[in-house]
């Protein structure tokens, strides 16, 4: 398969997860039990982390407006979820950058995922970008300091089952995940 | 009273009323609907026995009697009639009055919901500007109030929902009117009326209504008082409510076409012209 159509097909697939199924769980009370508020997972940003790594700066603006765009048209937050994953998209690189031990050009058809990167740094990366995206969108979703208990409980509840769900999807749909067996 | 300022977003597109998102909201609940039948099947026998119950206490007084000016419903008289001669004549198309009454209800169907927002929660549903669904309209259910048209194509329309930083006009079961009640953040079960002077007297469980200043229709329940918080300070008492409306499992809701609601609009903005 073509590096671009594994790409919108990916797009695609975790936006309907995202719209689709994630949504739908803070609809359900016992996932917010006692006072604590209703939260969303957000899943999709993960597009943006798994896009390759050579893929060139101004590319990863525009895909990441596109995510965010569509992502605000299905839950009606007008511009939020585009701003936050423009930022993102943005920040990537720099992480990509200290995360690794090449200059990013010289991956070629290579994309951050468990098998290039291993666990503990994939997941320190996707858990580094998700935060960012978290807090930023909470920020400015609630826009109001006050109570800045709330946002950081909101953020962090969210942050929890956003990477719950990241780890589920890389365990599902990376087939080239190492598994070694041992034939005696 | 009546809070009439645009949301953040402005623009049409972006949201989930687009013909799209629409499409693919539509798609799933057509799925999803199945599952959710035993319950809804509950809940509309439910309604439909409390409706039962007061058209029986109010069988010869109309529901909405403290409306004072009524516009006719009306229908074309399509039937086919007969000359003297036996040759058959069109439709004459002449107007016929039928009953009178000043709200119309298009029942919905909850395509997506949202609680989890902190400013603003939309919900769409399933019918659209060909259904007779415009901007501006009220949004109820059975038992309780849910929200207002914001976003309206074809066959969605996305609805601002009382969980927003939209206040409610609303009354206590004893006629204390001019309260008004706007969502608290965090919880889809409880909404706040603040600053009540403390001499109107309210107990848990009483009862709040909307009133006729609002978009709703008059008399829609609320919610029940949960706690009152009364304030030395200010002399003042807040309210909580329970929403008597249960945001997490919407499926059904009635679009209230209100048909005085232009001529009030016209005459409303005459009043601030001249101010």
């Amino acid at each position: 398969m073509s590096i671009y159509l594994r790409n919108i097909i990916r797009f695609i697939f975790l936006v309907l997860i995202q719209v689709l199924l994630l949504n739908k769980i803070p609809l359900r009370w016992w996932t917010a039990p006692g006072s604590l508020p209703p939260y969303t997972p957000f899943i999709y940003p993960l597009f943006l982390l798994l896009l390759p790594l050579s893929t060139p700066v101004w590319v990863m603006l525009l895909s990441g407006f596109a995510l965010g765009i569509t992502v605000d048209t299905f839950m009606d937050t007008g511009g939020m979820h585009a701003a936050t994953c423009v930022l993102v998209a943005f920040l990537r690189t720099r992480i990509l950058t200290t995360l690794l031990p090449k200059r990013l050009s010289e991956y070629q058809n290579t994309a951050p995922n468990i098998k290039s990167m291993g666990w503990t740094p994939f997941l320190t990366y996707s858990v580094v970008l998700l935060a960012i995206h978290h807090i930023v969108y909470y920020i400015t979703e609630i826009w109001n300091f006050q109570s800045v208990g709330y946002l950081l409980l909101k953020v962090l509840v969210s942050l929890i089952t956003s990477m719950l769900f990241v780890v589920l999807y890389s365990l599902l749909f990376s087939s080239s995940i190492n598994t070694t067996y041992y034939d005696k | 009273m009546i809070k009439n300022s645009n949301t953040m977003q402005g623009a049409d597109i972006v949201s989930s009323s687009n013909a799209v998102a629409g499409y693919v909201y539509k798609k799933q609940n057509d799925v999803v609907y199945y599952f959710q039948l035993k319950r809804l099947n509950d809940s509309l026998l439910n309604e439909n026995a409390r409706l039962r119950n007061e058209l029986s206490a109010l069988s010869d007084i109309d529901t909405f009697r403290d409306v004072t000016a009524r516009i006719p419903v009306t229908i074309k008289d399509t039937t086919t009639k007969k000359d003297s001669a036996g040759i058959s004549l069109t439709p004459t198309g002449a107007v016929k009055i039928i009953k009178y009454a000043d709200f119309r209800y298009i029942p919905a169907r909850v395509i997506k919901n949202s609680i989890s927002n902190d400013r603003m929660n939309y919900i769409t549903i399933n019918r659209g500007t060909e259904d007779g669904v415009k901007k501006g309209m009220a949004v109820v259910t059975g038992n309780g109030i849910v929200g207002r048209v914001e976003h309206v194509s074809n066959h969605v329309a996305s609805v601002v929902s009382v969980l927003s930083d939209r206040k409610v006009s609303s009354k206590l079961s004893d006629g204390t009117s001019g309260l008004i009640t706007v969502w608290n953040p965090g919880t889809p079960e409880y909404v706040v009326t603040e600053k009540i002077p403390l001499h109107i007297k309210v107990k848990r469980g009483d009862s709040l209504f909307t009133t006729g200043y609002s978009f709703f229709p008059e008399n829609v329940l609320i919610g029940t008082v949960s706690k009152i918080d009364t304030l030395k300070t200010t002399s003042t008492k807040n309210l909580k409510i329970r929403l008597s409306t249960n945001f997490r499992n919407l499926q059904y809701v009635y679009v209230v076409d209100n048909r005085m609601a232009k001529e009030r609009e016209q005459l409303e903005a005459q009043n601030k012209q001249k101010d």
